[in-house]
């Protein structure tokens, strides 16, 4: 089996084709801004202006041939967009946060000497942890990784954690359980068409990961099974054999009630239960209670879809379990994410090619992101902040002494509250919109009020960066370069097409110039270039779970990316992991988790009867500070919308594209309705790429998951009010 | 070079619109898109379909145009009309029985669907279909379009590759939805 493990392939879908070359144009090979697919693309550059002009397709990158979804198409929009801040801001009323208004231009050593004056006041005032850095995962691995290091040994903080706790953590935090190791997939996408059966939860994968669709959809041409969990009938619940359609937040029970009958009806792999596997037992004890008609009840999904679900899923000779934030958005995401993975370790269908479990990361690098120390607890290369050992071995590359290393901090939603407290009184954000992206809108606002002095790092005005008291324009994904790591877990080149517009500087150039003022800079000072921040970071990851260390610039060009982990220069990098059947826990076993059910943190009552759920449309990306100021967008997609079934919009005798008010216990909002029988009656759904008052997390809530920290975005209870009483004809 | 088409299989659209984004970065295009999308029953369901120019054999945009303003390219593609010949009659937009041809009212001219001539001439796949996330719109050889007809043979009379014709043959091949119905299942 080792030997499928060499490099990436290409497959039946990647054709030889040439790329047009327009006069007076060059092509720069990359890949998309957006989602954790990160097609690959060509971008167009004028070689008489040096401008990016446009795009083409990159039909020689083997995961998306081609292929790109519109916001991909219109991606390189972003860069030379009017919106663009050119030159640093800083406004000097602080009466004003929370609005656009009084922020004039300044120089860079201007705004750099006034966060240093601040940052330090600050720190001599309260200590080194009141100041926090709030990030994101949209960017590069070196930017990721720097951005770790620069609050630890720039600000000397350890108030840092980044915006995956609004995404990717929950998948962490159940594949570190289930497996002792967290890379998204276990398989590489050019194994995803030749499987048998998909079983897709809580992953609306044509709108969000469009580019996986070709894939989706060849396994059903080729006589495979599509099975997709949804509480929506969303573009692939609407073609898939089994559409489970479940209550929001119900995840667990349904995952339960499959392994119950896998286990009763013979698909367990005996074999590799006992050789690689724990918790079996128990397991089997606790899912027994989740027969069909108990799964039925909590889910609201018919006996007859469960049964004949688990047949195909226990049938199927290759068969990949997958998900995303639908089952990861919840209190109990890392439970959810255990239990479907359940799933494939009771039958054995993982640690071979076409069998695995993936998650569909959500942002561009949600994987590599979230491993080199970005995290609150986490060091580079997936090293815990707790472990002494782990310390020692980062700060040998970082040259400072383990006394100096902060300790952990408090994941994202939870520094909201320590500003609310006055615990953390500055906060320097960057790639990260949290005024629209958080939970519970109301309090997170009021708590980026209350700061004493925040940074923001933006390229264009963010609804966060209205709260800021000095912005630094930051370089669009194109104007720079570095890896990125893909939902694969392959490593792949983000390539420079166009020099920084304007003032605008990488992230990891205004943290090394930033650290050298705060009297850091031997810490710093060497990394002149992206490439410098490459080096270091690899070898800050190398021996780690995450290691990078053997995926070379050179190595990603020549051989269409590199799998972590990668060791050492001979090494092509793991496409397939567990090939050998060792999992990462000590004992090289993986664990079966027995998961008792919870049911959401907030249930419907006879005050907020419906169920409120949220997510993307395939027009936006994240909090669409970036793609609702691309016009073609814009126009497909102005503004959000609840969804309402027909029964459901009767009831309260609302009509289709009527305004309505729907509220929570948190927040409220108003939402024109579309009324549409792809919902589940006791459901509505709101898109949440929308600001200030159009924000949907204005209304959901921010309870946590206990391992993740994950708030519970998918699912909470809700009303709606009708606003005009329209006289009945 | 080997002929390729363009084939629709209008059961794979999910509705992305990347092929409208797509459309307006061809070259000749001016960022304006000449193709559709449409929901086909909003309020039930999410399905949706491309419309596409089928670039008819014998095109009635082009028999209409009383300037002859609408080219046959030699690949079979029906060209958007000549700048300079195009009296902006609207006529093509009233023949073409699949409402095609679109009209910009400022410049008083017609405008549509090349099929991206300035790639498809030298053998590259136009800019919708090489974009296209769920191959719903395909590049593809004659024996590629038979292999997936055998593929998925009904043997029920409901295979349609654009038939019955409303305007004849066309260069475009178009499966319609149903596609999955003569697949045989695995297990």
């Amino acid at each position: 089996m080792q030997e499928v493990n060499v490099k990436p392939k290409r497959d039946q879908f990647f054709k030889e084709i040439e790329n047009v070359h327009h006069p007076n144009e060059k092509l720069v090979k990359t890949h998309c801004s957006y989602c954790g697919m990160q097609c690959g693309m060509n971008l167009r550059v004028d070689t008489r202006t040096n401008k990016i002009i446009g795009v083409e397709p990159r039909y020689d990158w083997p995961v998306t041939v081609g292929k790109m979804c519109p916001k991909g198409v219109t991606a390189y929009q972003q860069t030379n967009h009017p919106d663009r801040i050119l030159r640093p801001l800083i406004r000097d009323d602080a009466s004003l946060k929370g609005t656009k208004e009084g922020f004039r231009e300044a120089s860079w050593d201007e705004a750099y000497d006034l966060i240093v004056k601040r940052f330090t006041e600050l720190q001599e005032k309260y200590g080194k942890d009141t100041l926090s850095v709030f990030s994101g995962v949209s960017m590069t691995n070196e930017k990721c990784y720097l951005t770790g290091k620069f609050a630890r040994v720039a600000l000397g903080t350890r108030y840092i954690d980044y915006n995956g706790r609004f995404c990717m953590s929950s998948a962490a935090g159940g594949f570190l359980r289930s497996f002792g190791i967290d890379r998204g997939s276990t398989l590489p996408w050019t194994d995803i068409h030749e499987t048998d059966c998909l079983f897709i939860a809580g992953s609306n994968t044509a709108e969000c990961h469009p580019t996986s669709m070709f894939r989706v959809w060849n396994v059903q041409e080729r006589g495979g099974y599509l099975i997709v969990a949804d509480p929506r009938e969303t573009p692939i619940a609407r073609r898939a054999d089994i559409h489970l359609d479940l209550r929001p937040g119900t995840d667990l029970a349904l995952a339960n009630g499959i392994l119950n009958l896998l286990i009763q009806n013979g698909y367990v792999d005996e074999e590799f239960v006992k050789n690689h596997t724990n918790g079996f037992e128990e397991t089997k004890e606790l899912v027994k209670e989740f027969t069909p008609e108990y799964t039925s009840e909590i889910t609201g999904i018919a006996q007859e879809k469960i049964i004949r679900a688990a047949e195909i899923y226990g049938k199927a000779p290759n068969a990949v379990v997958m998900f995303a934030r639908g089952v990861e958005q919840q209190h109990k995401g890392v439970d959810n994410v255990s239990a479907y993975t359940n799933l494939a370790l009771v039958t054995g269908k993982i640690g071979r090619p076409k069998s695995g479990v993936a998650t569909f990361t959500g942002q561009g690098n949600g994987q590599g992101g979230r491993e080199h120390g970005q995290k609150s607890d986490l060091l580079p290369g997936y090293r815990k902040i707790t472990n002494p050992k782990h310390v020692e071995e980062v700060c040998k590359v970082w040259g400072i002494t383990p006394e100096e290393m902060p300790q952990a901090g408090v994941s994202a939603y939870e520094m909201f509250e320590l500003m609310e407290q006055k615990t953390i009184r500055g906060l320097y954000l960057l790639c990260s919109n949290p005024a629209v992206s958080a939970p519970n809108q109301n309090f997170v606002r009021k708590a980026l009020k209350s700061l004493d002095f925040m940074v923001c790092a933006d390229f264009y005005l963010s609804e966060s960066a209205e709260f800021a008291d000095v912005i630094l324009p930051s370089v669009t994904w194109s104007e720079d370069e570095g890896t990125v790591t893909n939902l694969e877990g392959r490593i792949i080149k983000i390539n420079k097409a166009q020099e920084p517009l304007g003032e605008s500087k990488p992230d990891w150039l205004m943290q090394v110039e930033l650290a050298e003022r705060l009297g850091k800079g031997k810490y710093f000072s060497h990394l002149k270039t992206a490439k410098d921040v490459a080096e270091e970071f690899r070898l800050a990851s190398k021996g780690g779970y995450a290691d990078y260390y053997g995926a070379t610039w050179d190595k990603i060009e020549k051989q269409d990316g590199v799998f972590w982990p990668c060791r050492d220069e001979n090494d092509p990098g793991t496409p397939h992991m567990f090939l050998d059947k060792k999992f990462y826990h000590p004992d090289g076993k993986a664990k079966i988790c027995a998961l008792p059910y919870r049911p959401p943190a907030e249930e419907p009552d006879a005050e907020y009867p419906l169920r409120l759920t949220t997510g993307r449309v395939v027009f936006h990306y994240l909090s669409g500070n970036q793609t609702r100021r691309i016009q073609f967008l814009r126009d497909m997609c102005p503004e959000p919308y609840v969804e309402v079934h027909p029964e459901t919009a009767a009831k309260y005798n609302i009509e289709h594209e009527e305004v309505v008010r729907l509220y929570t216990r948190r927040g409220e909002a108003k939402y024109k309705v579309k009324i549409t029988e792809a919902i589940r009656k006791d459901t509505v759904f709101v898109p949440y790429h929308f600001g200030h008052e159009e924000s949907i997390n204005l209304l959901t809530n921010a309870a946590l998951d206990p391992i993740s920290r994950m708030p519970e975005f998918k699912a909470c209870a809700a009303q709606i009010e009708k606003l005009s009483m329209k006289k009945v004809q | 070079m080997v002929k390729k088409r363009l084939y629709l299989e209008l059961e794979n659209c999910i509705g992305c619109r990347s092929c409208l984004a797509a459309c307006t970065q061809c070259g000749g295009h001016e960022q304006r898109n000449r193709n559709y999308v449409y929901d086909v029953n909003p309020l039930v369901n999410r399905q949706t379909m491309p419309l596409m120019c089928l670039h008819c054999v014998n095109p009635a945009c082009a028999r209409s145009c009383p300037a002859q303003a609408i080219q046959i390219h030699e690949t079979g593609a029906v060209l958007s009309a000549l700048v300079e010949k195009c009296i902006g009659c609207q006529n093509c937009t009233i023949a073409c029985p699949y409402g095609i041809p679109k009209f910009d009212t400022e410049q008083n001219l017609m405008y549509k669907c090349d099929l991206c001539i300035d790639r498809t001439k030298d053998g590259i796949p136009p800019m919708c279909a090489s974009v296209c996330p769920s191959n719903t719109l395909q590049w593809l050889t004659d024996e590629e379009i038979e292999a997936k007809q055998k593929q998925f043979n009904l043997d029920n009379g409901k295979w349609v590759t654009s038939m019955p014709y409303l305007e004849g043959e066309t260069n475009v091949r178009v499966n319609l939805p149903g596609i999955l119905q003569g697949v045989t299942k695995l297990f």
